[in-house]
């Protein structure tokens, strides 16, 4: 794929939730392309998060075509969720759940291995690295339960990198995080952005972006109602005034 | 097949039912646990009795109307749970709700028309009068359940995880989960008339909690249930045969008297840090 090329194709979709009275995406168009970083706020209940799992293929389409990577999200998403890394909100774990950091950073590679498919030296590689990557190297044989909600949260992101995404959705990955962990993973996920991952961002805290111009999407009521570019130093100011806040 | 190590041929075909249906029921118990379904031990017991109440009425094969309502009821667990929106769980209570209603009816019925129905060897089972083709269809479902989780290791390991991150990842979540299921439900089903309810659902659970009060990993979990489940199951079985005690229950008093002793020695609960 080229620097530049579409990888998210989203046309007039609707996406509605079982038994709900109305759906949850209305309507929604956009275009983002290899290596963007996109921004996406707007109140609770706007549709963010529905706008990551529309993307990643977990949410019927009622309506319109989502194409990622060039498949059709609405045949089949498991193609797609090989190759778009999903860190989901608000995750922690028991202490007594049976597995260690490295497994479950395994994890995230198995859609790629596919059926009957053990772990090869690349899989461990690639394990290796991205727990490397979030300096966590250390924790892998530690079983999760027993990591604070900080850690969990960067095992759940290395996990997501293990699998060399083209598109990394995030759901707000900042939380449980201390000052230092967000600093160091901004400049992790500038660092990929750069390099031709495209990442869309769902988060209410916007004081430590990565320094440099951003995308910014409004979500209000299941519509984007503001799609533009910004300085980091703005995104805040950006999403207040789109939703219609002012501090 | 262990004839060469025990000559009679009850207690070997005791001993040998016990090995293969322990090491089946404990490595799916360590799924059960997991994604916390143990209710499905009891709700399979209750299809099988309505099985067999209905098959009775209808002068059928008691034993293999058991198998096909288990069967039945397999089927419906994970289709169930989906449509109506509701935990596993939920729609195991729903199915066993179901299944004891049915067979009510039809042992009230019975006993109306003036006809009797025990359901104690579907309790109990029963050990020590078996066919040499019951142990073979206890090794085959050994064999199934191993391959299972052998084959499907890393989606098992997925979906126990958590199924929401399994399908984010790529792993075919719902058709794996249903084939789980599945396969723990025929199993509990062809096992449940000869082992019996009762020993059944602590084989199913006691192995499982057993090896997670010293296994920080599913890995060495799927190890250590089934080798427990084993050793305990063949002890009681021998020792119920040597002094004619019934031997389901003295084997599950065996289980949890070890889940106690397990439970004392968990390094899990240990403080071993000390100020120097």
């Amino acid at each position: 794929m080229v620097a530049g090329d579409p990888v998210i194709e989203i046309k007039d979709a609707y996406t509605a939730y079982e038994g709900a009275d109305r759906p949850t995406l209305q309507g929604i168009s956009l275009i983002v392309r290899r290596g963007e970083f996109v921004v996406v706020g707007g109140p609770n209940g706007a549709g963010k998060t529905t706008l990551l799992e529309t993307i990643n293929g977990m949410l019927p389409i009622t309506h319109g075509r989502v194409t990622v990577c060039g498949y059709d999200v609405k045949g089949d998403g498991v193609p797609v969720r090989c190759r778009v890394g999903y860190l989901l909100q608000n995750f922690s774990f028991d202490p007594l759940t049976p597995f260690t950091v490295g497994e479950v950073v395994m994890m995230g590679r198995f859609g790629k291995m596919g059926l009957f498919r053990k772990p090869g030296p690349e899989d461990r590689e690639a394990v290796s690295r991205s727990l490397a990557l979030l300096g966590i190297s250390d924790l892998a044989d530690r079983p999760i339960g027993q990591l604070s909600g900080g850690q969990q949260q960067k095992v759940l992101l290395a996990q997501n990198l293990a699998r060399n995404p083209d598109i990394l959705l995030l759901d707000e990955p900042f939380s449980n995080l201390d000052i230092f962990a967000r600093e160091s993973i901004n400049r992790l996920l500038s660092r990929l952005a750069g390099e031709g991952v495209t990442v869309v961002l769902v988060s209410h805290a916007f004081d430590d972006l990565p320094d440099r111009p951003v995308r910014v999407v409004v979500m209000m009521d299941g519509r984007i109602v503001l799609d533009r570019e910004s300085a980091p130093g703005s995104v805040a100011a950006v999403i207040r005034g789109a939703s219609g806040i002012h501090a | 097949m262990l004839e060469f190590i025990i000559q009679n041929n009850i207690v070997c075909h005791a001993v040998e039912a016990m090995l293969f249906a322990s090491v089946a029921c404990a490595i799916l118990g360590v799924i059960i646990t997991q994604i916390q379904i143990s209710s499905i031990g009891f709700t399979m017991a209750h299809a099988a009795f309505a099985g067999a109440a209905v098959g009775m009425f209808l002068s059928f094969n008691a034993t293999l109307c058991a198998i096909g309502a288990g069967v039945l009821v397999a089927f419906l667990i994970g289709p169930l749970s989906d449509k109506a929106r509701v935990s596993p769980d939920t729609a195991l209570g729903l199915l066993f709700g179901i299944s004891m209603a049915i067979a009510i009816f039809f042992i009230a019925y019975m006993q109306t028309l003036g006809r009797g129905f025990s359901a104690m060897g579907l309790l109990f089972g029963d050990v020590v009068s078996l066919y040499r083709e019951e142990v073979y269809l206890l090794a085959v479902i050994c064999i199934v359940a191993i391959l299972f989780v052998a084959v499907l290791y890393k989606e098992i390991c997925g979906i126990i995880f958590n199924k929401k991150i399994a399908e984010s990842v790529g792993i075919r979540v719902r058709p794996i989960y249903y084939a789980m299921l599945f396969v723990i439900a025929l199993t509990v089903a062809l096992c449940l008339p000869i082992i019996g309810g009762l020993l059944l659902y602590v084989w199913l659970v006691t192995p499982a909690a057993i090896a997670l009060q010293f296994c920080y990993r599913l890995s060495s979990m799927f190890i250590m249930a089934p080798v427990v489940a084993a050793a305990i199951s063949v002890s009681g079985a021998l020792a119920g045969l040597e002094y004619a005690l019934p031997v389901a229950p003295l084997t599950a008093v065996l289980f949890s008297l070890v889940f106690v002793v397990a439970v004392a020695l968990s390094p899990k609960r240990r403080v071993t840090f000390r100020k120097s």
